[in-house]
């Protein structure tokens, strides 16, 4: 006992001194305590279970900083602190958050007013949209330490309320005219120096092809202020990477970020295209209704191309560039190849024609059909080769060379398939058949990828495999035809026997019984 | 040298060996009770019997070529239904007979119940013969996962959550199904054992025991009689009608087989291939076990989530064995036809039995992938308003019946149905 | 006359009995000849097995280094690499469907609908799809032929 009892005795000494420690994690001070305590007008706590548990959750080392927070008297209400938690930030986040002061003090209910607080449940009508608390801290600036101060200046650590801020900013007329936004972003985006130490992997020269485009243009020559600028497209506070889907420059958000003024016909109004006419603004609507539109917007086919892919993004339409159809050939690589091939390319560069926006258009671009070729009414061919080729008839023949060729493929390949079909529901082994099919479907898109050649030769080539794939075809189906025939014969043989079996019985049982 | 008769030709020399005079005698003399009623119901057992000889020996057929496992299951009946010669006609005939095995197992089942062959000296044939019915569809359940295509794995899914609702034992026995939490390989292995070595042994082994307790007590007679006032023998009428009644089934089996391969097609009762099982991939909507089963699965659809305090399945499992429960015992609930009474009270029990089942299985077949019927496919509309007229015309059917058997209280009961 | 009669029934009843035994030998002929020809095993390797590529399929691999291979359902694209290798890939692309190629000069996947170029491995290099080739194992056997074994999980 006694033993116990010395041994027992420093125990206990050393523990109740760890206690008294200050230090002790595990042991929430009485201000924080206060504010986990208090309760709301409906009499439940203001801090909720998920937000306590995430408080539990963080390491020593954050507990500590907010701990110091709440002692500084920077946070000073339950829902203050409520908001802090309820973000439900990673170690890295909450640890640059809680050394900001900007945020802390512009996160707190009681201080701010409704259009200078940062809120994740903005007022409708009253918060300005760019105060969204969630944009902040998903902000790729902030992760990088770089939160109010780098843009607006002062001192994040510093808890005095000063004036210096936005001391880069034009004192006046700055939002009429925005030209020196894009200077202030590119001190640092423009710098190669600068911008190594985050990401060596971004492009510094968005200022420089910014310049050449119409929109630099705009802004910097004509001092429009409805030209955009970095602002417009990237967001001002929740500026995300492009790779983030929320980010404003996501893929599947750029035909929505660049129409919020392509479309607006107000917008728009009096500006024009190099060549005069009014600048269109359909473009939004003729691109969702498009092949590239449906598969992006639709599919969610992120290898399908959005405004910047063919327009380009800073440079966006540099003046002095009057097509852009090049782009298709960075996909559609083996149409183009056999178009540059082609007689029409001389032909299209005399006329100066749009390589393939000519015939596919460049926003509208809808699935192509056989019918394109044909010479009813939507036949391309024939318009142009009206006006431009008559003395080369040729040209004609060929196109409804190519329009029937297809058809029959087509037509032959939609009907096995529903033979095919048929044939696997009376149980037979289609197997080859699909796979003959499949030929044929090869050898149709070749053959019409091909027609971009212009020449028959060349289209020949292609669709020869597909029509050696429909005789394979069709002796398959015969084949098939015929194992069916013989299984309804060995049936009809079999049940014969059968029956004749079944007329013995029958005749010798009467006879048995009698 | 024997003193029995029959000394020359085989039967002698087998006789001299193994006295198996009195065996042809016993032959000889067998009979077949016969009645005022139909002389159809006796041949239902062996019609029954019939479709499973088809289906051991399709089954030997096509274990020839099958390969059980993750990788082969599905690609082995591929090849065999493509490639090999006939192998679609053994598929085809396994599968169509399963069908129709159960179909004639389940007619057995009724008309043995309604005519109450069940009463002594006969309750171990009851007995023996629900517990070939559980088998079968133990068989039917088993059979249905070894393709390995997606309608057999999500199927097999959803088949095998039920037991999880078994008081105490249900989450042991889930996995003991299905070799894991999950439906897997493992599962396709038990599946595989179970259906090629488990439940065949305990198969043929109860159908000798059933077949012997026929053999040995002959067929029952009609009711109102312990012993039958006449027969027709064995062999050779009613032995050649059955063997005319197997050639039929065979025939009927033979051209299904061959113009509907992949059954008629409506759910429940599809067996096309299709593609192979994916477990990664989201279950599709409108999955439905095989008609055999869609009673119950359409009955776990009819309790609501709680109710008395216990979970819907688990109450319905209750409600599910308790009614089965009382079908095994019947020999012995059933006091009048001990006496030789009709007993029309268990017969009503078996016509509202029949009605259950059949109404459950036909509001299965409206239920689609989670859409009220009001989509409009004619199938649907078909099978609610037949399973609506079940429900109508077995109505009336009964309360009729009741108000003839009331008004006929004062009268003595008749001997026979 | 008795002795007339009674013959009369003999020669029906063993012609009934020859119509009977006669019948029920070719019924069961014809029962037994779809068993007999299902036992017999194909001279093409067995069930589930490798697939097994045929003369001509192989005479296409020599001559254009690639070829096309239908494989229980599926097309698989067998190609012989500068090192003698023979590498299998499913032969539909992941983005839209079409069926690749093998450029062997560039030693790339090509698929000619999108330009999306995919690595020997199946891997993406560039272009529109979102998921590697699945990959096949095949295999050169002594004889000559080619197997194609299983498809293989990304993960092996």
């Amino acid at each position: 006992m006694r033993i116990i009892s010395s041994f027992l005795c420093p125990v206990l000494c050393v523990s109740l001194a760890a206690v008294a420690a200050d230090e002790k994690p595990g042991v929430i001070p009485e201000k924080l305590a206060g504010l986990f305590a208090a309760q709301g007008k409906d009499g439940k706590p203001t801090i909720t279970p998920e937000q306590r548990t995430y408080f539990d959750g963080l390491n020593d080392r954050l507990k500590a900083l907010l701990i110091k927070t709440v002692e500084a008297e920077v946070i000073t209400r339950p829902e203050h602190l409520g908001t802090i938690l309820a973000l439900g930030l990673r170690p890295q986040k909450m640890e640059i958050l809680l050394q900001d002061n900007c945020i802390l003090c512009h996160t707190d209910p009681e201080v701010q007013k409704p259009e200078t607080l940062l809120t994740l449940s903005p007022a409708p009508g009253k918060t300005p949209s760019h105060l969204n608390l969630q944009d902040f801290v998903d902000d790729v600036h902030f992760l990088r330490g770089l939160s109010c101060a780098g843009c607006h200046g002062g001192d994040p650590g510093s808890d005095k309320l000063e004036h210096s801020f936005v001391k880069e900013w034009p004192s006046a007329g700055r939002d009429k005219d925005r030209g020196w936004i894009l200077s202030f972003c590119a001190r640092c985006h423009s710098d190669s120096t600068f911008m190594n130490r985050f990401n060596p992997a971004l492009p510094t020269d968005q200022l420089a092809k910014y310049k050449d485009s119409p929109h630099g243009k705009f802004l910097l020559e004509a001092r429009d202020a409805r030209a955009p600028d970095c602002l417009s497209c990237h967001g001002v506070h929740g500026i995300r990477s492009a790779k983030n889907p929320l980010s404003k420059v996501y893929r599947k958000r750029v035909p929505e970020t660049c129409g919020a003024c392509h479309s607006d016909a107000k917008r728009m109004a009096g500006l024009t295209l190099s060549d005069g006419s009014p600048m269109p603004t359909n473009q939004l609507a003729e691109y969702r209704a498009s092949v590239h539109g449906r598969a992006l917007l639709e599919r969610g086919d992120l290898g399908a191309p959005a405004c910047n892919n063919c327009h380009g993004n800073h440079a966006a339409m540099p003046t002095g560039l009057s097509s852009v159809s090049q782009s298709c050939s960075l996909c559609h690589a083996g149409n183009a190849s056999l178009f540059d091939g082609s007689k029409h390319k001389q032909a299209f560069e005399e006329h100066k024609w749009p390589q393939c926006a000519k015939c596919h258009g460049n926003h509208v671009i809808a699935k192509t059909h056989d019918s394109m070729l044909a010479a009813g009414q939507e036949s391309l061919c024939n318009k142009c080769h009206q006006q431009y080729a008559k003395d080369n008839p040729e040209c004609n023949a060929t196109a409804t060379y190519f329009y029937t060729s297809l058809a029959q493929m087509d037509q032959v390949w939609n009907e096995f398939g529903v033979t095919a079909d048929r044939l696997a529901m009376k149980g037979l082994d289609v197997d080859p058949i699909h796979d003959k099919l499949n030929e044929l479907a090869d050898s149709l898109k070749q053959a019409r990828s091909h027609i971009h050649s212009f020449s028959k030769n060349d289209f020949q080539r292609a669709a020869d495999p597909g029509e050696k794939a429909v005789l394979g075809i069709s002796r398959l189906v015969e084949e098939a035809k015929a194992e069916y025939r013989f299984r309804q014969l060995g049936l009809v043989t079999t049940i014969a026997l059968m029956g004749l079996v079944m007329l013995a019985l029958y005749v010798k049982l009467r006879r048995l019984e009698r | 040298m024997s003193d029995s008769g029959h000394g020359q030709g085989w039967l002698g020399w087998l006789d001299r060996r193994y006295q198996i005079t009195p065996l042809i005698e016993f032959l000889r003399h067998k009979e077949v009770p016969k009645g005022p009623h139909s002389m159809v119901w006796y041949y239902l057992g062996g019609m029954t019997m019939f479709f499973f000889l088809v289906q051991v020996v399709t089954g030997v057929l096509l274990l020839m070529y099958y390969q059980p496992g993750e990788a082969t299951a599905y690609e082995s009946i591929r090849y065999l239904t493509t490639k090999v010669p006939f192998g679609w006609l053994m598929r085809s005939v396994h599968c169509w007979s399963a069908h129709l095995m159960i179909i004639s197992l389940v007619t057995h089942m009724f008309s043995t119940m309604m005519l109450k062959a069940y009463r002594p000296p006969r309750e171990l044939t009851w007995v023996t013969g629900y517990i070939l019915f559980a088998l079968t569809l133990g068989f039917g359940f088993s059979g249905y996962l070894l393709p390995w295509n997606k309608l057999a794995f999500f199927a097999t899914s959803v088949g095998t959550d039920l037991v999880k609702s078994v008081p105490l034992i249900g989450n042991w026995l889930l996995q003991v199904l299905r070799g894991g939490p999950d439906v897997t390989a493992n599962t396709l292995y038990r599946f595989f054992a179970l259906h090629v070595v488990i439940l065949p042994l305990a198969f043929v082994s109860l159908i000798g025991v059933h077949l012997l307790f026929v053999q040995r007590q002959g067929m029952a007679p009609p009711l109102g009689a312990k012993v039958a006032p006449r027969g027709m023998r064995f062999f050779p009428s009613f032995a050649l009608r059955d063997l005319l009644l197997w050639l039929v089934c065979f025939m009927v089996l033979l051209v299904l087989a061959v113009f509907v391969p992949y059954g008629p097609g409506i759910p429940g009762m599809d067996w096309e291939l299709g593609q192979k099982a994916d477990p990664l991939a989201p279950a599709f909507p409108g999955i439905k076990p095989e008609w055999y089963f869609l009673w119950e699965y359409q009955l776990l659809k009819e309790f609501p989530p709680h109710l008395f305090g216990l979970e819907g399945p688990q109450l319905c499992l209750l409600v599910v064995s308790l009614l089965l429960g009382i079908w095994a015992i019947i020999p012995w609930l059933d006091r009048q036809a001990q006496r030789e009474q009709p007993s029309p009270g268990f017969s009503d029990f078996g016509w509202g039995a029949i009605l259950f089942l059949t109404f459950l299985t036909l509001k299965a077949w409206d239920i689609g992938a989670m859409e009220p019927a009001t989509s409009g496919s004619s199938l649907k509309v078909i099978s609610r308003t037949c399973a609506w007229w079940t429900i109508g015309a077995g109505a009336v059917i009964i309360g009729i019946r009741w108000l003839l058997q009331s008004s006929r209280q004062s009268s003595p009961p008749s001997a026979s149905r | 006359m008795p002795e007339n009669t009674s013959n009369q029934k003999s020669t029906r009843r063993s012609f009934l009995d020859l119509v009977l035994g006669a019948s029920s030998v070719a019924c069961l002929g014809s029962i037994l000849y779809p068993v007999i020809r299902y036992l017999k095993p194909l001279p093409r390797a067995g069930g589930v097995g490798p697939t097994r590529l045929t003369p001509e399929e192989l005479a296409k691999l020599e001559k254009e280094h690639f070829v096309i291979v239908p494989v229980s359902g599926k097309r698989v694209l067998i190609l012989q690499n500068a090192a003698q290798e023979i590498l299998a890939v499913d032969a539909k692309c992941t983005h839209e469907g079409c069926t690749v190629q093998y450029l062997p000069g560039e030693s790339v996947i090509w698929c000619a609908c999108h330009n999306a170029r995919f690595d020997l491995d199946g891997r993406v290099l560039s272009g529109p799809p979102p998921r590697p080739l699945p990959k096949y194992a095949a295999e050169r056997q002594e004889d000559g032929g080619i197997l194609i074994v299983a498809e293989r999980r990304q993960s092996e």
